[in-house]
């Protein structure tokens, strides 16, 4: 059972498609360890357990037939509960949405069905993938795997938690702020917020309108590449999806980066919001570590943190408002006190400043465009803290200030979440990679590269501890 | 803004305004503190940035004609 619950999803992937693993069985072993686990960890909201060995049979039954569809068939996988997925609540982790039924299946739910991916169910986020982990919804936050006391990192928080406790080796998650990569930080997997475009938002509750990404979660960089491709690709009922063709994470993945030209954004986690120093330490190491592989690296300067979250916040603060106003205004009781105070600004922001952090926007995208220009990608924090505890709220309060991830937001350019080791009391600590828009190749090929010189991504939390505590 | 802009009565008026009266009810500590967020000057643009040039939102009509 541990064996199949860590299991890659390149790997399983492969022994899938030889038959010499049944996806009907690695099924079964999920679910048994879900079932086992998930008291514990609250990633799931709903275990679609009918279902997956549903679609797990009929995926052997189809390869065994010589009808083999791709990377993802028979692969288990789980979403956010904030994708549709028809027949089913799409809960977004709310009270305002128990009694929601789906008609249809998110775009990419729908992609990955006719890839022949089987999904073990939906899981847990922060209410509306905003606020924090609430104790006062429905459904109880889900809980990091490395020390359950510690914010797993949200709003995908059940899609981390799902893969750090080997309850599945896939997921997906949005990021509008840093959703996908915050949890990838904070449980010690690898989150990519891909190109705004790339992979289609038809179907997923929305948080802002121009923010919004859809991302693929896994625990390596080979996995998460196999699965943005897998999601990416032109939706025609998506007015923001690219008619770009997908980029291939796969084809540079194993080439190396000797020669490769590597910024860094020091400023952001040493003078304009110093990081903790155990977070610091680890992304010095990660770049001696690129340069070691054959890499440039060289410092790059863009405008100071505290400008780029004030822009990211308030088009977050007042495009989420316009979806929320109703029930904020009639039903604000029924939100979570973290999700009421994070949506009410946005009613006090007038329009001038809203139409002057668009225009700062346009800005702030030309000034990373021009820092990228004579470079491959740029590296920098995501969380420049280590996680706080779960139900200090204040501090979660204070975590959206405390991170470089919602710099990628207002570009649209991809950047990836990878760890980078781990603090003395055994938090994960992680650095992202960030590319030009439609140039995720090269950060998947920057991230393959590190993660395989370092291994970080092969450490697993004490969850034997957690079974025996649950017997 | 003013400090005016931070008195409880120009917050409730203001909340009022935009329908937010049950919260306030409700809520008055958060919405004082949302109100003040969110009426926060945003931060300089980089030097350089022009206010005349660069169009907040790009307006395409072309979008909205029927799909083949």
């Amino acid at each position: 059972m541990s064996d199949l619950a860590y299991l890659s999803l390149a790997k399983g992937s492969t022994l899938v498609r030889t038959r010499a693993l049944s996806p009907l069985e690695w099924t079964r072993a999920l679910l048994d360890r879900i079932d086992v686990l998930d008291p514990a960890y609250n990633a799931f909201i709903a275990v679609t357990a009918e279902r997956a060995l549903a679609e797990a049979k009929s995926a052997e039954a189809e390869i065994a037939g010589g009808r083999w569809r791709g990377p993802m068939h028979g692969v288990p996988y789980v979403a956010k509960d904030i994708f549709d997925v028809e027949g089913m609540a799409t809960t977004c982790h709310s009270k305002l949405r128990i009694d929601h039924r789906a008609t249809a299946d998110a775009f990419v739910v729908r992609r990955l069905r006719e890839a022949g991916a089987v999904l073990l169910g939906k899981v847990a986020l922060h209410e509306f993938a905003t606020g924090g982990p609430a104790f006062d919804l429905p459904w109880p936050p889900a809980r990091n795997p490395w020390n359950r006391d510690l914010h797993p990192g949200g709003s995908s928080s059940g899609s981390g938690v799902a893969l750090a406790a080997g309850m599945a080796p896939a997921a997906l998650g949005t990021d509008t702020g840093g959703s996908v990569r915050n949890p990838a930080t904070c449980c010690g997997i690898v989150g990519l917020k891909p190109t705004y475009g790339a992979i289609s938002l038809g179907g997923v509750f929305p948080l802002t309108y121009s923010l919004d990404h859809v991302g693929p979660m896994t625990r390596t960089v080979e996995d998460n590449a196999i699965l943005f491709h897998a999601m990416a690709g032109h939706d025609p009922d998506d007015p923001t999806s690219t008619q770009r063709p997908a980029a291939d994470g796969l084809k540079d993945l194993k080439r190396g980066i000797k020669g490769l030209r590597i910024g860094v954004i020091e400023h952001f986690y040493t003078t304009d919001a110093p990081a903790d120093p155990e977070q610091v330490r680890a992304i010095d190491a990660a770049l001696d570590a690129l340069r070691k592989l054959g890499a440039e690296v060289r410092p790059v300067r863009v405008s100071p943190l505290p400008l780029w979250t004030d822009c990211n916040r308030t088009i977050h603060q007042a495009e989420s408002f316009a979806i929320h106003e109703q029930d904020v205004q009639q039903r604000p009781q029924d939100y979570a006190s973290l999700t009421r105070n994070r949506l009410l600004p946005g009613a006090f922001i007038p329009a001038v400043k809203y139409i002057k952090a668009q225009q700062l926007r346009a800005a702030l995208c030309r000034e990373m465009s021009e820092a990228l220009r004579g470079l491959d990608a740029v590296v920098t924090l995501s969380s420049l803290q280590l996680p706080c505890r779960i139900d200090d709220a204040a501090a979660v309060a204070k975590t959206y200030d405390q991170q470089a991830r919602l710099v990628f937001n207002v570009t649209g350019t991809p950047a990836i979440s990878v760890p980078t080791g781990f603090s003395a009391s055994g938090v994960p600590l992680a650095m992202q990679i960030a590319g030009r828009a439609f140039d995720e190749p090269t950060v998947y090929r920057i991230a393959h590269a590190y993660g395989e010189a370092t291994g970080w991504t092969e450490r697993r939390p004490p969850i034997k501890m957690a079974e025996r505590v649950l017997a | 803004m003013s400090s005016d802009s931070k008195s409880p009565d120009f917050i409730r008026r203001l909340a009022e305004q935009h329908g937010l009266a049950r919260a306030l009810e409700l809520f008055p500590d958060a919405v004082q503190t949302a109100a003040e967020r969110g009426l926060k000057p945003l931060g300089a643009p980089p030097a350089g940035t022009s206010r005349l040039i660069q169009p907040a939102t790009q307006f395409d009509p072309a979008r909205f004609e029927p799909r083949e």
